[in-house]
């Protein structure tokens, strides 16, 4: 009877105790983004400023380091400075760059691409439809794919240079 | 010591006061009215060995404790209301600083104490946790023991409990006892008492269900907050706001990036100033307003085939003219019309002068999508226009250059390079000039070509809410449940009558949970249709500070 009640008692309280739990776990934990580490990077395809088609599933075996920017996103000139000055050094080692910006007009991107010196190619994501299928909300948004197309990181904010290399680095395949 | 045995054989919880079945008082009490609380039964946190998992559950047992996480919470829910939380200050305003700036010191401390945010602060989601657990926990510890109590009760009561009733009365003398309570019987059964005989003693008994609304009205409360805190569960309720261009389209959130929203038109009706019928209101707000506004919107859903990106058709699936009150619904997601922006600016004409050339400016005219602007404009005189810089919403950022806040042309310039046709465009350069609205700047010394705003084309943004919610069908159970469980307790009460013979007198009592007058109407219809006599109110005339102490009418 008084084993029984203790028992009845404790379940009760578990109970209570888990659901208030996941409750706050909820509201209170950063939100995992739509796509996120662990999960598979869905496939998409965009064409850069010369009309190249690039599909995320034909880099498969490579590193891919796929960043989420705007020309109105300082933090986000900063690391696309860093990866102008690495990119070809890592594409030695099989580590692509997507560079993906948020639907801005073709004339701004072309002229922050010639005002920045920025070699690598450029990919406009018309009508959002690649950053909604990835979660991007705030900007610069980088999600680090390993060779096998899963997600291994995803990166919001600023970044140092020391930061995007250690990035780069854990890209590339068999490391 | 586990149980009590009374010495009419049954075995009472530990912390019993009356007997569950005959009941006999257990525990000295004083005054001469028994407390009826809850059937005098043992409340089942009141053990006498503690563990930890006891100690915790009787402090949420405790009535005490409840009424005291109901205090703190209206006094914190009042406080939120002082000052507006933080979604509601104006848009774009720093919260550190705008609590300051308008409401002084007072509001730096509400700022400082999160009561800025309050309802979703963890102390204040903690206090509402406590309050269900307390409602779980203090409605199991009374409704478990008083339900076995009245389903145990017996007919025959002892004589200590029937004397220590509130309203009780002896009655000696009577030739014929048993047919006085038979006809006592008729009259409570016809009173649709429900009726049952025992030894020749009657118990008659109404409205014991009455008994039970308060626990009815406490499942309707905690499924009530269940149903609350199911929305922060994933995927169960969403609260978000889009604004959509004429003739754009957004990604609508909580949908996974795959159904999307096109503004096809956006239309306002105002109130007719010249209207006899509404002048006069009309004058007294100063301002126009608005009769009805719709967006005619069309919904779009990514299509399955294919991979995301440039290759993705955008798939109708329907059209929809969304009113306010009248939402666009899909999929358990209702999109509502809640506000409007007129006149964003969405395309540029210019025109080009020169002073010494009068017909240049017929001959050239051309447009910029602001939304798209062309790189290059040329025209068949040999003039070619270039667009060098294009910002949006412009803005000189931290190194006083020149950027743009967002894509929304909002603040739109230009940086126009005019080559007249004499100026090889490929190694000279042209006239710059930074273009605006009611900007015209020449940028790299005197020019001798103007260019000019023409026209102006706008497009009105309709502001639209996102709702999706799962958890309204709960929510609606648990407040209809909790009327259910209101009315019940209120509007019925329980009302027992004992008369019991002990060899010629008869013992009358009575017990009511609450309308005594009610209780002391059936006695005395007893007593006018029999010889029995109307039993006595015993708190009444009685010295007022016991009849406080032990008032059975508290429950």
């Amino acid at each position: 009877m008084k084993q029984r009640r203790l028992i009845i008692r404790s379940v009760i309280l578990i109970v209570m105790l888990a659901a208030i739990g996941y409750t706050f776990y909820n509201h209170f934990s950063t939100e995992r983004g739509l796509v996120d580490q662990g999960d598979i990077a869905p496939n998409f395809v965009l064409e850069d400023m010369e009309g190249n088609r690039l599909e995320l599933a034909d880099l498969q075996g490579e590193g891919v380091y796929v960043n989420f920017w705007a020309t109105y996103c300082t933090y986000c000139r900063d690391k696309m400075a860093y990866l102008q000055e690495y990119y070809e050094e890592y594409e030695q080692e099989g580590v692509k760059i997507v560079s993906i910006n948020v639907n801005e007009t073709t004339l701004q991107v072309e002229r922050h691409q010639q005002r920045q010196g920025l070699s690598y190619p450029l990919f406009i994501d018309r009508n959002m439809l690649v950053s909604n299928a990835y979660g991007v909300s705030s900007l610069p948004a980088t999600f680090l794919i390993d060779e096998n197309g899963q997600v291994i990181e995803r990166q919001i904010g600023a970044k140092s240079e020391e930061q995007v290399l250690e990035s780069l680095n854990e890209l590339i395949p068999g490391s | 010591m586990e149980k009590v045995k009374c010495e009419c054989g049954h075995l009472n919880p530990y912390g019993t006061y009356l007997c569950e079945s005959c009941g006999k008082p257990l525990k000295e009490e004083k005054g001469k009215v028994a407390n009826m609380r809850y059937e005098g039964v043992a409340r089942r946190s009141q053990t006498y060995k503690q563990t930890p998992i006891d100690k915790i559950w009787n402090f949420f047992s405790s009535v005490k404790v409840g009424i005291w996480i109901i205090v703190l919470l209206l006094l914190t829910s009042s406080l939120g209301t002082l000052f507006p939380q933080e979604m509601y200050i104006p848009p774009g305003e720093n919260p550190t600083l705008y609590y300051e700036q308008e409401y002084g010191l007072a509001g730096k401390l509400y700022y400082q104490l999160g009561f800025h945010n309050l309802y979703s602060s963890w102390w204040y989601m903690l206090l509402i946790a406590s309050l269900g657990v307390s409602l779980v926990i203090a409605s199991l510890d009374r409704v478990v023991p008083l339900y076995r109590a009245l389903k145990t009760q017996r007919v025959t009561r002892h004589e200590g409990f029937l004397k220590r009733q509130r309203i009780f009365g002896e009655a000696t003398g009577i030739t014929d006892p048993d047919s006085e309570m038979a006809k006592a019987e008729e009259i409570l059964k016809e009173k649709r008492y429900n009726v049952r005989r025992e030894n020749g003693n009657i118990l008659a008994e109404k409205g014991r269900f009455a008994r039970w609304g308060p626990y009815v009205n406490h499942v309707g409360l905690i499924i009530f907050l269940i149903g609350g805190m199911l929305r922060f569960f994933p995927g169960m309720y969403l609260d978000a706001h889009v604004w959509v261009r004429e003739g754009e389209q957004e990604v609508i959130s909580g949908t996974n990036g795959e159904y999307f929203l096109r503004n096809n038109e956006f239309l306002i009706e105002l109130y007719d100033e010249e209207d006899e019928k509404y002048r006069e209101a009309l004058q007294r707000t100063g301002s126009p307003v608005v009769k009805t506004y719709q967006t005619s919107a069309t919904l779009l859903k990514r299509s399955n085939e294919g991979t995301v990106g440039s290759e993705t058709e955008l798939e109708e699936v329907k059209d929809y003219d969304i009113r306010v009150n009248d939402p666009l619904t899909f999929e358990g997601f209702s999109l509502y019309q809640v506000d409007y922006k007129l006149n964003e600016l969405s395309q540029f004409t210019f025109t080009l002068e020169n002073e010494s050339d009068e017909n240049l400016s017929d001959e050239i005219q051309f447009q910029v999508d602001l939304n798209d602007p062309q790189k290059l404009y040329e025209f068949d005189n040999g003039y070619r226009i270039e667009i060098m810089e294009y910002f949006p919403n412009f803005v000189l950022d931290d190194n006083r250059e020149p950027s743009t806040l967002n894509r929304i042309p909002d603040n739109p310039r230009i940086i126009f390079e005019v080559f007249p046709p004499d100026v090889n465009h490929e190694e000279e350069s042209g006239e710059i000039s930074l273009i605006g609205i009611q900007v015209n700047e020449a940028l790299n010394g005197e020019n001798d070509h103007t260019i000019r705003m023409l026209d102006v084309e706008m497009v009105d943004v309709t502001g639209l809410t996102i709702r999706k919610d799962h958890t309204l069908p709960i929510i609606s159970i648990g407040g209809i449940i909790f009327m259910i469980g209101l009315i019940q307790g209120s509007y019925w009460h329980h009302r027992r009558i004992w008369i019991q013979n002990r060899e010629g007198t008869l013992l009358l009592a009575g017990h009511a949970n609450k309308n005594w007058q009610a209780l002391k109407n059936d006695f005395q219809l007893i007593s006018d249709n029999t010889h029995i006599p109307s039993p006595k109110d015993q708190t009444e005339k009685e010295d007022e500070g016991v009849s406080q102490n032990n008032d059975p009418t508290k429950q």
